[in-house]
């Protein structure tokens, strides 16, 4: 007789304990309707009063076990530019091709604000006003706007979806670009399942508080406890983005919950899904979606032995290979680790993910008898790795990694402009993880030596009739000749492109044009132009003639314009920008007054600017180079690059004098 | 006799359509290639109307993708709501020899809600790129859509977009003899081809052919007033079962007062209570509505919800009352209904929106298709005065560059009546600065700067008006072009009476805004306002130079320099006058006081083609003077 009646105190404790979590619905006070200003951030246009959401996994109806997932929120709106934080929308995902969306109930909301007289008024949603809208096949919103908002007015509203996506376990915002006062975030998980639990950013839980629940689940007779934890955080300030920043994710506190292993309560088998890298490593092996589509290379022997016939070292069949996928393939712009259409039916029709196209460029260069691997990484903007605990979902892009001889080769063939072993932008982004079928995997760093360079050389004469002619010569190397095809080939012709190039500067005269290496992509892009410039309208009538020798894109203004910064700066990759102006003078013409030589410097090498002056015969040769060696510049170093910029802006400021003799 | 002469031509076009099957990219026409990243082989449009709640589309059309540019033209997009049917998808894709490759229906397509932006939106697309990466490839394609409805007919307009060379393209309707319709052909070589078919139906059709593809040009007017198309409006019709008729802008007008604006305009008691006491107090009705209006802006904020009746019928006025929001339409009504309260006339206005290009209503040819928002007209004696109803700061009265200058449809109680609102010149909208600097023997730029702007300008500082101090520092930062600008302080006010201003003063200092080398000092002389846009040079131009909105910029800087120094340089006079504007700098240094002015005009308006050029060195000669480098030397 003594358990049940113990049990039953528990259970009026734990029901207790979790209804004093969430705050009560449809109340306001008044000290927060008098609100006029949000005192640790008076610049905030709304506040985030009090945040509540709550994670379960229960038994809905019929043994159906859902995820259910439930948000509270209540917002204090000083004025109207926070009005869009009064229109809601709930995305629901649906990922089988039927029409069965994660499901919304429950949805109330309600404004409360001063009417006319001063009087507090209270104004709810009316359901009718809720608007369920199918996206697309995926995804599906329901979308509202609370009534009533006007300056000064409070809101409030909660919903709560069902899902059965247990590896989907909602994570939680704590910061948003709105300050909060209070935020919690419950979650009950029964023993059945383990997720990992890991906090982004650089705030501190104010709570952090975890408690056993027993007998909180329970399905055709087996029950199990649960871990009740809370997380709460108090005073969180907006968060703010700035320019050169690589993906707000990396730096807004949140927290993420990845499903580590489960066991089904229908039969009681254990399924293990995360939990170290050796457990991901198997699953990705095993998944026909990745380690599926690797071993396919029965479906690829035949394509491949045309491709390398004749061919005998790896790296020209490597090249060969990856030229061939990047012009088999059309990408169809989904990303993602998992194949979407699989290899087979993304070859026959040309179109394919960025998992079904790398990793087939993977299978095709193993069967070619290469050693390539697949590196899983996550793009710039979505944010950098944990490397603390493996968590799969991290992941949201895979590229094939090639190695010849000591040599690493890292492809994506999704983008026909890219040459071989060059990743495009989007994936520089610390590391990558190495996978193969037969060896552990293991982190690679992929800030690989990618610069970007360019080289510009004028090499003109002085006529008397005030133009200068001669010749443009324009080498760009690396990543830069990456984005200068892809310049011109927005452009149906190369003549077309000359001709905006032209059009552009209108000083400027192309009477010859050529372009190099247009299509061989691991080639630097030359581009050379005979050209005539405008620059003197009335030689004979001035003795004097000046001259600014940072002819080409010299700088004017300077990009960085804080005081101070919080966020490090990220520029992508290192790079490095040669001008040189040769000039020839008619013999009437002597330089009065030369450049001076100057040489600036970013503090612990992280970049160089320098300009030097060679007097000729008649002549001048001019060069100035402006290197950035780091890809990224931390906070503490903004100071120095924003000083580095204002040093060479007013060096640039300096004119030459040409005197007539 | 004559109809027998049409049906053998139409024989003729439909063998000559079954005859070309033929895409082999080699045969495309070679003066059609220049600028062109896709070349329409073929397309029939054709439009019957079966009944006033059935009209089918037949849509024919075949597209040859010379690059990768042209992809995008290949995407085949089909909006629908549920009032449309979707049926008989299906198509083909060819390689650059003309060889099928591929084929495909509608299984392949995606349907997706194209109402983003919106809380509510009915409309949707299905649609589908296939995926071919050999070029240049073929897709050919039809499709059937029906529509419940005959208000609206898409109009035809065969070579619209950038990039785009036509082959051949045809447009036929077909309808019973007794559907009678209205249709203005625009930069149309040839006229319609009016007859009847087998089935003793009417049909009128157009084709065009061997359009080249249009390239950009900076300066160009609005697409529709140099591409070729057709509309068509109907006489009688039914939508969303609404039955109507109109033949002008009249009787349209008041078919949508009648059936989609009637009692919509009900307030609840208080509310109307509450605005006779509000305005109780004030005699001068134009006072009278800015109280009204400025209390509606208070109250509501905008949102687009596209609901009833097709998207055209505003939410009821009690609706917008209790839930202070609403889109155009809605928040028009709404504030017609206070103003009626205090018994002030108003009129619920259908224009088309943008700041491009002011797009008029056409005078000549009626239909419901041509707008896409709603503004207010409020036709006071003597001085009719018009507000937009969906911002919240915006003065009364006040239109700016959204809906200025253009022909709208007002809903009078005598009916539909074409307005024009008002336009704002070259001479109203000024951004006008005055600034007086000192530059100290460091080159530390210190002083203060006052701007006023008006006209269209009267906006240009409405997104840092609500923000903190240190935010608006930041913004203000990005807006001007001076390096290591560090602002002491900043002050913007906003008078909103009928002739609005904003005005801004910052005190500000900025180090290192001059520069010494070699003896001489170095600063550019344009601080705030330099023009870096020069419109790229266009071989053989096309379209005449359109400009769309003047304006003025008028500048006047006062910098003390440090003693005893003089200019190196002739010091810079431009004086430069044309049709399309003006611009004038001088610079003058007396004692330790060097003064800079500059004025910048450019005038609306639209001009020959031929003064292209001119504008492209017009705009160059201002950059080259907003780059000068004042250069002083020590006198001896």
């Amino acid at each position: 007789m003594k358990k049940p009646l113990l049990i039953f105190f528990f259970l009026i404790f734990i029901s207790g304990l979790s209804s004093a979590q969430d705050f009560p619905y449809g109340a306001t006070s008044t000290q927060e309707m008098n609100m006029k200003n949000y005192a640790k951030d008076t610049s905030a246009h709304a506040v985030v009063l009090q945040e509540f959401g709550k994670s379960r996994i229960a038994v809905v109806s019929d043994d159906n076990i859902k995820l259910i997932y439930e948000y509270h929120v209540k917002i204090k709106i000083f004025d109207s530019k926070a009005f869009d934080k009064g229109t809601i929308q709930i995305p629901v995902y649906n990922n089988s091709d039927n029409d069965s969306y994660e499901s919304v109930s429950d949805i109330a909301g309600v404004t409360y604000y001063k009417d006319d007289n001063g009087f507090t008024q209270k104004v709810e949603l009316e359901d009718k006003k809720i608007y369920p809208v199918k996206e697309n096949k995926h995804w599906a919103n329901y979308k509202f706007a609370l009534p009533g908002l006007r300056n000064g007015c409070v809101i409030e509203y909660k919903y709560k979806i069902e899902s059965p996506y247990f590896e989907n376990f909602h994570s939680w915002h704590f910061q948003d670009d709105i300050p909060k006062v209070y935020s919690e975030y419950e979650v009950h998980i029964p023993a059945f399942w383990n997720y990992n639990a890991s906090l982004k950013g650089f705030l501190k839980l104010s709570k952090n508080k975890s408690e056993l629940e027993s007998k909180c689940f329970e399905l055709r007779g087996s029950s199990s406890d649960c871990s009740l934890i809370s997380y709460g955080m108090a005073d969180i300030p907006a968060f703010i983005e700035d320019e050169y920043m690589t993906s707000p994710k990396n730096f807004l506190s949140a927290i993420n919950f990845e499903l580590v292993e489960y066991t089904s309560p229908y039969d009681g088998v254990k399924r293990r899904v995360t939990k170290e890298w050796k457990d991901i490593d198997y699953r990705l092996k095993t998944e026909p979606e990745f380690g599926g589509q690797l071993k396919r290379k029965g479906l690829l022997k035949d394509k491949i032995t045309p491709i390398i016939a004749g061919k005998n070292d790896e790296l020209t069949k490597a090249k060969a290979i990856y030229q061939y996928w990047q012009k088999w393939f059309k990408w169809n712009l989904y990303t993602g680790i998992w194949s979407v259409d699989g290899v087979g039916k993304a070859l026959d029709t040309h179109s394919g993910s960025v998992a079904d196209i790398n990793l087939s460029l993977v299978t095709a260069l193993n069967v070619a008898g290469l050693n390539a691997e697949a590196v899983l990484l996550s793009t710039r903007e979505n944010g950098a790795l944990n490397t603390l605990y493996p968590v799969i979902g991290d992941f949201n892009y895979v590229v094939a990694k090639v190695n010849i001889g000591d040599q690493v080769y890292m492809l994506d063939a999704t983008d026909p402009l890219l040459p071989f072993g060059m990743l495009p932008f989007k994936c520089l982004n610390d590391k990558g993880r190495v996978f193969s079928l037969d060896k552990p995997s293991y982190f690679m760093d992929l800030s690989l030596p990618q610069r970007e360079k360019s080289n510009y050389m004028l090499d003109v004469t002085l006529q008397d009739d005030g133009k200068l002619k001669g010749t443009l010569t324009n080498y760009s190397t690396g990543y830069e000749a990456y984005k200068r095809r892809s310049a011109i080939k927005k452009f149906n012709s190369v003549d077309e492109y000359v001709e905006n190039l032209n059009g552009k500067l209108s000083r400027w005269k192309i009477l010859k044009s050529e372009i190099r290496n247009l299509d061989s992509l691991d080639m630097p892009v030359s581009e050379l132009y005979e050209v005539e410039i405008d620059v003197y309208k009335k030689m004979e009538e001035n003795n004097k003639l000046t001259f600014s020798p940072y002819y080409l894109n010299k700088i004017i203004t300077n990009p960085l314009k804080l005081n101070e910064r919080s966020y490090p700066v990220d520029m992508g990759m290192a790079s490095e920008d040669r001008y040189v102006i040769t000039l020839h003078l008619p013999t009437q013409y002597t330089v009065e007054t030369p450049p001076q030589t100057t040489s600036i410097s970013i503090p612990n090498g992280g970049g160089r600017y320098m300009a030097s002056y060679e007097p000729g015969d008649n002549s001048f040769s001019f060069l100035y180079v402006t290197q950035f060696s780091k890809s990224v510049y931390s906070a503490e170093e903004y100071p120095y690059l924003k000083e580095f910029f204002n040093k060479i802006i007013q060096s640039q400021k300096t004119e030459m004098v040409f005197r007539k003799k | 006799m004559r109809s027998f002469i049409i049906i053998c031509c139409f024989i003729a076009i439909s063998t000559l359509a079954k005859a070309q099957q033929n895409y082999d990219a080699s045969l495309i026409p070679k003066d059609l290639l220049p600028y062109a990243s896709s070349v329409v082989r073929n397309e029939e449009i054709t439009i019957e109307v079966k009944a006033l709640d059935n009209t089918v589309y037949h849509v024919k059309k075949a597209i040859t993708v010379l690059n990768k540019n042209g992809d995008d033209d290949a995407h085949i997009v089909i909006y629908h709501d549920k009032n449309d049917v979707i049926k008989n998808v299906k198509g083909v894709v060819y390689n650059e020899f003309g060889k099928q490759i591929d084929k495909f229906s509608e299984s392949k397509f995606d349907d997706v809600s194209v109402g983003s932006g919106s809380l509510f939106d009915s409309e949707r697309a299905e649609h589908y790129l296939p995926a071919v990466t050999s070029y240049p490839y073929t897709i050919a394609y039809e499709y059937e859509e029906k529509s419940k409805q005959t208000l609206n007919f898409d109009p035809w307009v065969p070579n619209s977009d950038l990039g785009i060379a036509v082959e051949k393209s045809s447009f036929n309707f077909i309808c019973s003899p007794g559907f009678n319709i209205k249709y203005k052909e625009s930069n149309l070589p040839v006229k319609a081809i009016i007859g009847s078919n087998a089935q003793g139906l009417k049909t009128y059709s157009w084709q065009v052919s061997n359009l080249k593809a249009i390239k950009y040009e900076p300066f160009s007017p609005y697409v529709r007033n140099y591409a070729s198309s057709v509309q068509i409006a109907p006489e009688k019709f039914e939508y969303y079962a609404l039955k109507g008729s109109y033949t002008n802008w009249n009787e349209l007008g008041k078919w949508i007062s009648d059936k989609l604006m009637a009692n919509r305009q009900e307030l609840p008691f208080q509310t109307v209570e509450h605005v006779k006491e509000i305005t109780k107090d004030i005699t001068d009705p134009k006072l009278k509505a800015k109280k009204i209006y400025e209390y509606m802006q208070a109250k509501t904020h905008y949102i687009s919800v596209q609901v009833g009746i097709g998207g055209y019928q505003p939410f009821l006025a009690a609706d917008v009352d209790q839930q202070s929001y609403g889109d155009c339409k809605a928040l028009v009504n709404y504030t017609q209904a206070l103003l009626k309260a205090a018994n002030i006339e108003s009129y619920y206005c259908i224009v088309k929106s943008g700041r491009s290009f002011n797009i008029s209503l056409q005078s000549d040819f009626a239909s419901m298709n041509q707008a896409d928002h709603i503004i207010l007209c409020v036709p006071f004696k003597n001085d009719t005065t018009w507000a937009d109803c969906t911002s919240q700061t915006i003065p009364f009265g006040y239109l700016g560059d959204f809906t200025d200058n253009r022909t709208v449809l007002a809903l009078t109680p005598e009916g539909g009546k074409l307005l024009r609102t008002p336009k704002y010149t070259a001479q109203e909208n000024i951004e006008s600065r005055k600034a007086d600097f000192i530059i100290n023997a460091a080159g530390e730029l210190s002083g203060t700067m006052t701007t006023t702007f008006k006209g269209t300008d009267y906006e240009d500082r409405d997104d840092l008006i609500k923000e903190p101090k240190s935010e608006q520092y930041k913004m203000e930062q990005k807006k001007y072009p001076i390096n290591n600008m560090d602002i002491e302080s900043l002050d913007i006010k906003q008078d909103k009476s009928f002739d609005p201003v904003t005005t801004e003063t910052i005190k500000l200092n900025a180090r290192d805004y001059a520069t010494l080398d070699n003896g001489k000092f170095y600063f550019l002389l344009n601080p705030a306002n330099r023009e870096n846009y020069v419109p790229k040079q266009v071989r053989n131009r096309q379209n005449n130079v359109n400009i769309t909105r003047g304006y003025t910029e008028a500048d006047e800087v006062t910098y003390t320099i440090p003693d005893g120094y003089r200019l190196e340089k002739k010091a810079l006079e431009v004086n430069i006058n044309k049709s399309f504007g003006n611009f004038t700098v001088k610079m003058m240094l007396k004692g330790d006081k060097l003064i800079y002015k500059r004025k910048f005009q450019l005038i609306g308006g639209t001009y020959d083609k031929d003064v292209y050029q001119d504008l492209v060195d017009f705009y160059q000669s201002v950059v080259d003077a907003d780059e000068y480098n004042v250069v002083l030397v020590k006198i001896n």
